[in-house]
C-alpha cells in the first residue's frame, strides 16, 4: 500500500481538553496538570513533512491549506490535523503479479495472481497479460476527498481498462505486434477514467510485462515456432542446393561457348590459309599452266605409285579383264605385257 | 462552597462540548431531533453547532463509494457460461432520502447488490458473448511476417460500451428514489466458465497445430517450387550455351566456305586447277600398300609406253 499516510476514517468530535480547571488539591497537582497540557499543546502543534510529500491541514476537519516539505506549526490539541499525500513519489501498481524481493535478482509471484493476468481477447481466444501502472498523486485534494478507498478503485480501473482493450484486439496483436499500442491505449483510456472519477491521479506510463499464451496452449504456441523453423531451414536447404548448381552450370556454358568461339577461329583461319595458299599456286599455275600440271601429276604419281604393291597395266583395248586377273595381294608376277 | 460550583460547572460543560460538531471534508451531516430530520443536510465542513442532547447527529460519505460485485457465472445469449466480475462507484447525493430509505451503508450495498447483479444479468444475457468482449469494430493490425497467424474480428452490433451503459441507465432509474447515484459500472473480469475455458484451449490448440502444419507444408512447398526453378534455370543455362556455341560454329563454317568459295571458284581455270591439285591430294591419301591398281595404257603415265608419242 503506497498511501499508508492517509486516514480516511470516520470523524469524531474534537475532544477539547478543558483547560480551566477548577483548583482543588492544591497547587501541586494544578502545576502538573499545567505541565501535561503544555506538553500535550508542543507535541501537537508541530509536524514535518518529507521531501516528497505535501502536508494537507484540516481545520475541524475542514481543508485550510497545504504545506511544503519543512517543520511547520498547526494548532494544538486535534483542531488541526495533518494528512500527509506523497505527491513527488512515482508510485506503482502490479497486475497479474507481485515483486516479492527487488534488487538486482528480483524474484516474482505470478501463480497466485492468474486470475488477474487472464483476460479474453476479441477473437474469443484467452492471453495472460502481466501490466505495471506508474502513476503520480497531481490533485492531493481530490485524491483524499472525492473518493473512498482510491487504491482500490484505481486496481478495479486499471483491471477494467486492460481488458476492455485486449477485449478489441486479436489475440496475435495481444502476444506480438500490439504490445506498444496496447500499452498506449490503456494509459489514456485509463487517464480518462481517473479523470471522471475525479481521483486526482496522472497515470505516467502503463507496461506491458509478460504477454502469454495461456499455460495449457503455451506447448503449442512452442511448436508453431518450431515449425516456422522448419520450414526456414527447408527453403534454405533447396536455396543452397540453387546455390551450389547453377554457377557451376553458368561456368560449364560459358566453356561450351568459348570452345565454339575457338573452333570458329580455327575454321576461318584455316579456310583463309587455305585460300591464299591456293591463291598463290594458281597465281604461279597460270604461267605455265601445262608444265606444270604435268609436273604436279608425275610428282605425285612419282610418289604414290612405288607405294602401291599391285600394279596391273592393260591396253586400252582390252575387253574383259576379269578373267585374268589375280587380285590376290602377293601376286608377283607381270600381268599383261 | 466551591465543591458546590462543581457540579453546574460541569454539566454547563458538557453542554457546550455537545452542541458543537465537526464535519470532515469527505462527509456530510443531518440533524435529526428526536429521530426526526431537522434542516437541510450540512454539506460543508468545519466546526457546527446544533442543540444540545435533544439533536443528533448523523453523518454520510461525501465520496465515490465502491461497489465490488462477486463474480457471476453467467449465461449469455448464445448459451455460453461466463464469468463475470464486476464494480461501481456511486455516491449518495440525497442524505436525508438515502438516510431514510437505506439508514446506513450496509442496507445501500445490499441493494446496489440486488440492482446491479439483476441488471447485469439481464444484459448479458441479452447478448453474446462476443458482443460483451469487444467495444468497437476497429480493424485488428496484422503481422506481416505471419500472415498465417492472423487472425479476423467477427462484427458486433453493439459491444461492451452500450452494454455498460445499458446496465447503467437501467440500475440508475432504480436507484433514483434512493437519494444515491452510480456514477458508472465496468465489467472488471471477464472469462470462461471452467468447462468452457477447457474447450477454448482445445479450440486454441488445434488453431495452432494447424498453423504448424501450414507452416511445415509451406516450406516444403517452397523448396519444391526453388529445387524445380534450379532445374529448369540449369537446363536454360545449358541449352542456351549449346545454341550460342552452334552458332558460332555455323557462322564460321559459313565463313570459311565463303572464302574457299572466293578462292576456288573466280574462274573455269582457277575451278579446274582446284579440281586438279585436290584430285592429286585425294591419290596421295588414297592410295597405300595395300591398294592394288589396274592402270590402262591409256593412261597419262603410261602413254608413252605404248605410242611412244
Amino acid at each position: 500500500m503506497t498511501n499508508g499516510n492517509v486516514g480516511g476514517g470516520g470523524g469524531h468530535g474534537p475532544q477539547i481538553p478543558e483547560i480551566k480547571l477548577p483548583r482543588f488539591g492544591g497547587n501541586g497537582l494544578r502545576t502538573v496538570v499545567v505541565l501535561v497540557l503544555a506538553v500535550i499543546a508542543v507535541t501537537t502543534s508541530f509536524y514535518t513533512i518529507d521531501p516528497e510529500e505535501t502536508g494537507m491541514v484540516l481545520r475541524f476537519g475542514q481543508y485550510v491549506r497545504s504545506t511544503e516539505p519543512g517543520l511547520h506549526f498547526k494548532f494544538p490539541f486535534g483542531v488541526e490535523r495533518v494528512l500527509k499525500v506523497p505527491i513527488q513519489r512515482q508510485l506503482k501498481e502490479e497486475f497479474g503479479f507481485r515483486t516479492l524481493k527487488a534488487g538486482i535478482n528480483t524474484q516474482y509471484s505470478t501463480r497466485e495472481y492468474a486470475d488477474e493476468a487472464n483476460m479474453l481477447t476479441g477473437d474469443l481466444n484467452a492471453a495472460m497479460v502481466e501490466w505495471v501502472v506508474q502513476y503520480r498523486i497531481v490533485d492531493p485534494y481530490r485524491y483524499l476527498f472525492q473518493v473512498r478507498n482510491v487504491n482500490e478503485t484505481f486496481r478495479d480501473m486499471s483491471e477494467a481498462v486492460m481488458r476492455r482493450v485486449v477485449g478489441d484486439r486479436t489475440v496475435n496483436e495481444v502476444l506480438t505486434v500490439g504490445r506498444a499500442e496496447i500499452a498506449l491505449a490503456v494509459q489514456s483510456d485509463l487517464q480518462v477514467l481517473c479523470d471522471q472519477y475525479e481521483t486526482g491521479i496522472k497515470v505516467d506510463q502503463v507496461v506491458l510485462q509478460d504477454v502469454n499464451p495461456p499455460d495449457p496452449v503455451k506447448p503449442s504456441f512452442n511448436a508453431v515456432n518450431e515449425a516456422q523453423q522448419e520450414k526456414e531451414k527447408l527453403i534454405n536447404q533447396a536455396q543452397s542446393e540453387y546455390n551450389r548448381e547453377i554457377p557451376k552450370a553458368q561456368g560449364a556454358a560459358q566453356q561450351t561457348v568459348q570452345e565454339a568461339e575457338g573452333y570458329a577461329l580455327d575454321r576461318v583461319n584455316r579456310a583463309k590459309g587455305d585460300a591464299a595458299l591456293f591463291t598463290a599456286l594458281y597465281e604461279a599455275y597460270r604461267l605455265s599452266p601445262d608444265v606444270t600440271r604435268t609436273r604436279l601429276y608425275l610428282e605425285t604419281m612419282n610418289e604414290v605409285l612405288p607405294q602401291v604393291q599391285g600394279k596391273v597395266v592393260v591396253d586400252e583395248d582390252l575387253k574383259g579383264l576379269l578373267p585374268l586377273l589375280n587380285l590376290t595381294p602377293p601376286a608377283k608376277k607381270d600381268g599383261g605385257k | 462552597m466551591k465543591g458546590l460550583l462543581i457540579v453546574p460547572v460541569v454539566i454547563l460543560l458538557l453542554l457546550v462540548l455537545n452542541s458543537m460538531y465537526v464535519v470532515q471534508e469527505q462527509h456530510q451531516v443531518i440533524i435529526t431531533q428526536f429521530g426526526k430530520p431537522v434542516g437541510a443536510p450540512i454539506t460543508s465542513p468545519g466546526l457546527k453547532f446544533k442543540l444540545p442532547m435533544v439533536q443528533k447527529v448523523h453523518r454520510f460519505e461525501k465520496r465515490f463509494l465502491e461497489w465490488d460485485g462477486d463474480p457471476n457465472e453467467l449465461p449469455t445469449r448464445d448459451k455460453r457460461f461466463i464469468s463475470v466480475d464486476s464494480y461501481a462507484r456511486w455516491r449518495i447525493t440525497d442524505p436525508l432520502l438515502y438516510f431514510q430509505r437505506l439508514k446506513n451503508e450496509t442496507g445501500a450495498q445490499t441493494r446496489l447488490d440486488d440492482i446491479l447483479d439483476g441488471e447485469i444479468r439481464n444484459a448479458i444475457a441479452k447478448y453474446d458473448v462476443v458482443e460483451v468482449v469487444r467495444s468497437t469494430n476497429r480493424e485488428p493490425q496484422q503481422s506481416e511476417a505471419l500472415e498465417e497467424d492472423n487472425t479476423f474480428l467477427s462484427q458486433i452490433s453493439s459491444g461492451r460500451n452500450v452494454i455498460r451503459e445499458e446496465v447503467l441507465a437501467n440500475a440508475r432509474t432504480r436507484t433514483a428514489d434512493l437519494g444515491i447515484e452510480i456514477l458508472d459500472v465496468e465489467f472488471k473480469r471477464i472469462n470462461y466458465e471452467a468447462e468452457v475455458q477447457r474447450k477454448v484451449y482445445e479450440r486454441m490448440i488445434s488453431e495452432r497445430q494447424r498453423i504448424a502444419e501450414r507452416f511445415r507444408s509451406e516450406g516444403e512447398g517452397e523448396a519444391f517450387r526453388i529445387r524445380g526453378e534450379k532445374d529448369r534455370e540449369l537446363l536454360r543455362v545449358r541449352s542456351e550455351a549449346y545454341r550460342e556455341a552452334q552458332e558460332i560454329k555455323g557462322n564460321a563454317d559459313a565463313e570459311a566456305t565463303r572464302i574457299y568459295a572466293g578462292a576456288y571458284d573466280k574462274s573455269a581455270d582457277t575451278r579446274s586447277f582446284y579440281e586438279f591439285l585436290k584430285t592429286m591430294e585425294t591419290y596421295r591419301t588414297v592410295l597405300d600398300g595395300q591398294s592394288s591398281l589396274v592402270l590402262s595404257t591409256d593412261a597419262d603415265i603410261y602413254r608413252f609406253l605404248k605410242g611412244g608419242r
